[in-house]
């Protein structure tokens, strides 16, 4: 574009950031040999993002680890400039000084989005991480979060991912109450955690381990809540609260929009006294993903129709009923769907999905109970666990006996 | 015209225009709700007013040309379009920035210039694709740029890190600590031959010096007098010793040199004075010929026995002394002290 045939390289800085942060840190930093003018380009990237491609691969792990090392530091002693985003994704560095020297420069360059994912070996996170007030997002992965007497929390945090981190309990409850704006928690990896979480904008909750406890205590603004909850072989913990769990932990979640609960999740909001209402109805609640819900078990059943039936804009249902009877229950004979359960109406429900049914008589009467109240049901996709032809006949058979309110419902039976 | 006004207008069949000048100073019309897709047109339009007739056009900045405008206008014309599927938009993208590099590079400025982000990040996407795992004579030819880098600055970028002379040392002292520990792998199976070694050499030198083996391993701790530089090499040795030892337990245990960056000055200087045996024997003048020849033999022999790095070393610099700190640790330094005695000892023969 005139004179110099050169057409890039006089395009202004923020285009050229925009071109460089596309490309991978390496490919990055070697535009600095491009021509004299490029020298320098690369080094007020605000975002850097390392991982184990940034150096030339071989096979001996400690070369690696070396040349990374290397890199990482030569690149952070060559950049100018505040960096706002660092991340480290690898397996090849455990446990090394060299990242405690990182994090105290970073600590210094206004670092705001933090993620480390190192591999197997409890990294003790260094004391200048908690003076990174200016932090938006903090991900950690294997490491150990010990944090000193005046640490209150980070002021401007909204997304917090912990997986598989070594902490006190009540450190992580301080944690999250430290940070007010947190808007995205995540815990993951955890064993026998009891926890009351406590933050006022927190709107996507995303917990995945054996937590024994767990108290939303004040999330008024939760959207989003996803629990993968395993247990103990100890199942006793379980039983000691007499608090309903489902109101201990669904009771203060007006604005929930989406709910998915894996293993023994349902079992753990059924276990409790049973005051017998729900305090609360879910208006915006449109998708009830459960997973491995034991209808062996009556109270998980009722917890199931009591979220069915307080959320009158469900629009998608999801369910899979547990294989897995660790409670080998006898089976009741369940009058639960002749009270007055088909009174109500699921006047939003369009998509039915229930997989591994076997056919026992609770999981039939529950989908004869969707069919009789949804008015706008278009699809019940079922799948069965059942491996007897014959079996699986009676059950489909059983199946499409069911008086449907909505003229368009269609059953559709997936095959394994 | 308020905007409110221009949305009157809009129901008729006649479309209403925005009228623009660009650089070269062509005036052109552009239907209103595609020229309004720009963001830097449209606040012209509604802070200042302008664009409105001919008279009154909005002129376009510098960077935009008439080529470059009207493939923008296309770029615009489609997508302000609100029934169309991301499907479609994404298809139409791949295809329009299919150009060659140079008036990508003309589209970006342009686009930057009208604040049209979604093309400039459109744009910006393939110009990273371009260059992506492409080598720096590829990227040159590409973009036409000037190759004025001399050769040293060429090296990749990061050697420049090598510039810090605590990393050049760092990095030495890294590929030391690898040879050791491959040395020392490799002298643990050689070990076990050296114990036998050291005993018979033990019994060699009491018998020449006429003393019984216990008093050989007391006097070992005495200096030599004579020599100055022994006594020097002595001290420093032992210090060095020390410091070395309390390194490599550092640098085992945490695995890195980080940490003793503030020890290195001192450790440097104590590695730059040469390595030799602490113990010297105070050595007999009477010893006969034939004797002195057996022990020529014995030593050269015994030399070479002992990993011959020992010998060689001395004529070097910058080498740690190898102290081993697990259990077999005082063994071998014995050994290691008694063969650079065995050579000062020769040495001191032929001067005799």
């Amino acid at each position: 574009m005139g004179e110099s045939p050169d057409f890039i390289s006089d395009l202004p800085q923020s285009i050229i950031e925009n071109i460089l942060t596309r490309l991978s840190i390496r490919d990055a930093i070697r535009t600095s040999v491009l021509s004299s003018k490029w020298r320098y380009k690369w080094s007020t990237l605000t975002d850097l993002v390392f991982d184990e491609k940034c150096v030339s691969p071989a096979n001996d792990r400690c070369v690696v680890e070396t040349s990374l090392v290397r890199f990482i530091t030569g690149v952070l002693l060559l950049h100018q400039g505040p960096i706002h985003k660092f991340q480290l994704s690898t397996s090849f560095l455990q446990c090394r000084p060299d990242i405690d020297q990182w994090l105290l420069f970073l600590s210094r360059n206004g670092i705001k989005e933090l993620v480390l994912e190192l591999g197997e070996g409890e990294f003790r996170v260094p004391s200048c991480l908690f003076n990174c007030l200016k932090l938006t997002r903090l991900e950690l992965c294997h490491c150990e979060f010990d944090p000193p007497q005046y640490f209150k929390g980070f002021s401007s945090l909204k997304s917090l991912n912990l997986h598989q981190i070594l902490v006190g309990p009540e450190v992580i409850e301080s944690l999250i109450s430290g940070c007010p704006l947190l808007e995205f928690l995540s815990l993951s990896y955890f064993d026998s955690l009891v926890l009351s979480i406590s933050a006022p904008n927190l709107m996507y909750l995303y917990l995945d381990g054996e937590f024994k406890d767990i108290f939303l205590e004040n999330t008024p603004k939760l959207v989003a809540i996803s629990v993968s909850m395993y247990m103990h072989e100890d199942v006793t913990d379980f039983e000691q609260s007499s608090d309903y769990n489902l109101v201990k932990f669904l009771g203060g979640v007006p604005l929930l929009e989406k709910l998915v609960g894996y293993i023994y999740f349902t079992k753990y909001l059924s276990i409790g006294d049973d005051p017998g209402r729900l305090p609360i109805t879910y208006i915006h609640l449109k998708t009830i993903e459960l997973y491995q819900v034991s209808f062996e078990d009556a109270n998980e059943i009722l917890v199931l129709l009591r979220l069915v039936t307080h959320s009158p804009n469900l629009k998608e249902l999801k369910v899979s009923a547990s294989p897995i009877q660790l409670f080998p229950l006898e089976e009741e004979g369940f009058d639960l769907f002749e009270r007055d359960y088909f009174d109500y109406k699921l006047p939003s429900l369009e998509t039915v999905k229930i997989t591994d049914v076997s056919g026992i008589r609770n999981e039939l009467e529950f989908i004869r109970f969707l069919l009789g109240t949804s008015p706008v049901l278009e699809t019940v996709i079922v799948s069965s666990s059942l491996i007897d032809k014959e079996a699986k006949m009676d059950m489909v058979i059983e199946l499409l006996r069911y008086p449907r309110v909505s003229p368009r419902a269609q059953f559709l039976f997936l095959q394994d | 015209m308020s905007e409110g006004d221009l949305a009157v207008m809009k129901p008729e069949t006649m479309k209403s225009y925005i009228w623009l000048q660009t650089a070269d100073g062509s005036i052109q019309q552009v239907e209103q709700e595609v020229a309004m897709f720009c963001p830097m047109i449209c606040q012209e339009v509604i802070q200042k007013g302008v664009g409105s007739s001919k008279n009154h056009a909005i002129s376009l900045p510098q960077r935009v040309n008439p080529a470059m405008f009207s493939l923008i206008l296309d770029y615009c014309r489609f997508h302000q379009l609100p029934g169309r599927s991301n499907k479609e938009r994404k298809t139409y993208d791949e295809r329009f920035i299919r150009m060659d590099t140079k008036r990508l590079c003309e589209l970006t400025s342009a686009a930057d210039s009208l604040q049209l982000k979604p093309l400039v990040d459109l744009t910006s996407c393939a110009l990273a694709r371009i260059i992506e795992g492409k080598t720096p004579e590829e990227i040159r030819e590409i973009f036409h740029l000037p190759d004025d880098l001399t050769e040293e600055e060429k090296l990749e970028p990061l050697k420049n890190t090598m510039d810090d002379p605590r990393i050049r040392l760092l990095n030495r002292l890294y590929a030391k600590k690898r040879k050791e520990l491959k040395e020392r792998e490799r002298l643990k199976n050689v070990e076990v031959e050296e114990h036998v070694d050291e005993r018979s050499v033990d019994d060699l030198l009491s018998f020449i010096n006429g003393r019984d083996p216990k008093v050989v391993k007391m006097s070992k701790g005495k200096k030599k007098k004579k020599k100055k530089k022994d006594q020097k090499i002595v001290s420093s040795n032992d210090k060095e010793s020390r410091d070395l030892h309390s390194k490599q337990q550092c640098v085992e245990e945490t695995g890195s040199s980080m940490r003793e960056v503030p020890n290195l000055p001192s450790a440097e200087d104590d590695i730059s004075t040469p390595k030799a045996g602490s113990e010297d024997e105070d050595i007999d003048d009477e010893i006969d010929p034939a004797m002195r020849e057996l022990l020529d033999r014995e030593v050269e022999d015994f030399a070479q026995r002992l990993n011959s790095n020992w010998v060689r070393s001395l004529g070097q610099e910058r080498r740690p002394v190898h102290f081993s700190i697990n259990g077999n640790g005082t063994t071998r330094r014995h050994t290691g002290m008694v063969s650079i005695w065995l050579h000062l000892y020769k040495r001191f023969l032929d001067i005799l």
